[in-house]
C-alpha cells in the first residue's frame, strides 16, 4: 500500500494546526502568509509557505533573525515534517517587492 | 579563501548587483545557487578530508551526488533527539544544517529551472543568510561523531 503523509490525507486537521500560527506570524512580522501542499523537486510532499514581511523586518540587517523567529514558530506550532510528513519550505518577501511583482503565490 | 567562502562573498556579490536600482533575475538566481553550492561544497569537502589518501580527496569530494545528499538529509531532519541528553546540542545543530541543505537544494533547483518563478532580493538574501548560518553552525560541530556521520 502507498504511504500517504498525514498532511496530505487530513488536509482539514493541518488546516486547523495552521489557523492559530496567524496573529503569531503577524507579530513576527508577517504581512500575508500562505501556503500550498505539493511535491518538491525530487518527488517528496512537501508544504510551501509563502511569506510576505513587513518592510522593516525585511531589512536584511534583521531579515535573519525575522526569518528564524518565523520559521521557529512554525515548528513548534506544527511540525510539518515529524507530524504531518511534508518537508517545509519557506520563501520570504518584502511587502514593497509584492507589491510591485504581484506573485500570485505570494497572495 | 576556502572555496565555500568565496562561493558566498559571490552570493552576496550577485544579491546586490545593480543595487539600488531593480535586480536581473540572472543575477538573483545565480546568487542561489552559489549560495546552495557554498553549503555542499563545504559539507563534502569536510567529509573528504577524512578520506586517509591525500591525493585522492578532490576526487573523493565529487563523488557525492546530490539525490543522496538529500536523503541522508531528509533522514536527519526527521530522526527524533537522542536520549543522551549530552548528545542534543549536537543532534540540533546537526538538524539546523540538514534542514538548511534540503532548503538551499530545492531553492538552488527552481532557481536553475523553473523559470515561471521570479525572485527577489529578500528571498535571495535569506537563502544567503540560510547557507551562512548553517556553514557556522557546521563549524562548531564539525569533529562530533554524529557530524562526522552525516553525509554516508
Amino acid at each position: 500500500m502507498a504511504y500517504l503523509p498525514r498532511g496530505v490525507a487530513q488536509p482539514t486537521e493541518l488546516v486547523k494546526h495552521l489557523n492559530p500560527l496567524d496573529p503569531l506570524l503577524a507579530e513576527a512580522g508577517a504581512v500575508k502568509w500562505r501556503y500550498t501542499i505539493d511535491e518538491d523537486w525530487s518527488g517528496d510532499p512537501a508544504i510551501f509557505f509563502w511569506i510576505t514581511l513587513s518592510d522593516e523586518t525585511a531589512d536584511p540587517r534583521i531579515l535573519g533573525q525575522t526569518a528564524r523567529r518565523i520559521k521557529d514558530l512554525i515548528y513548534r506550532q506544527v511540525d510539518p515534517q515529524g507530524q504531518w510528513g511534508l518537508i517545509p519550505y519557506f520563501n520570504f518577501r518584502s511587502q514593497s517587492e509584492q507589491a510591485q511583482l504581484k506573485d500570485e503565490a505570494f497572495g | 579563501m576556502a572555496y565555500h567562502d568565496e562561493l558566498i562573498e559571490h552570493a552576496v556579490f550577485l544579491a546586490e548587483f545593480n543595487l539600488p536600482g531593480q535586480p536581473k533575475q540572472a543575477d538573483l538566481r545565480r546568487a542561489v545557487s552559489a549560495a546552495y553550492y557554498a553549503l555542499f561544497h563545504l559539507l563534502t569537502t569536510e567529509a573528504a578530508q577524512n578520506w586517509k589518501h591525500f591525493r585522492q580527496r578532490d576526487r573523493f569530494a565529487r563523488m557525492f551526488d546530490h539525490g543522496r545528499m538529500k536523503t541522508c538529509s531528509s533522514r536527519v531532519s526527521s530522526r527524533p533527539l537522542p536520549i543522551d541528553p549530552a548528545e542534543i546540542p549536537v543532534a540540533r545543530s546537526l538538524k539546523l544544517v540538514a534542514d538548511s541543505f534540503v532548503t538551499l537544494q530545492s531553492a538552488r533547483h527552481r532557481a536553475d529551472y523553473d523559470n515561471s518563478e521570479v525572485w527577489s532580493r529578500t528571498q535571495v538574501y535569506e537563502a544567503i543568510i540560510e547557507a551562512q548560518d548553517a556553514m557556522t553552525e557546521w563549524m562548531t560541530i564539525r569533529e562530533a561523531a554524529m557530524a562526522q556521520d552525516y553525509p554516508f
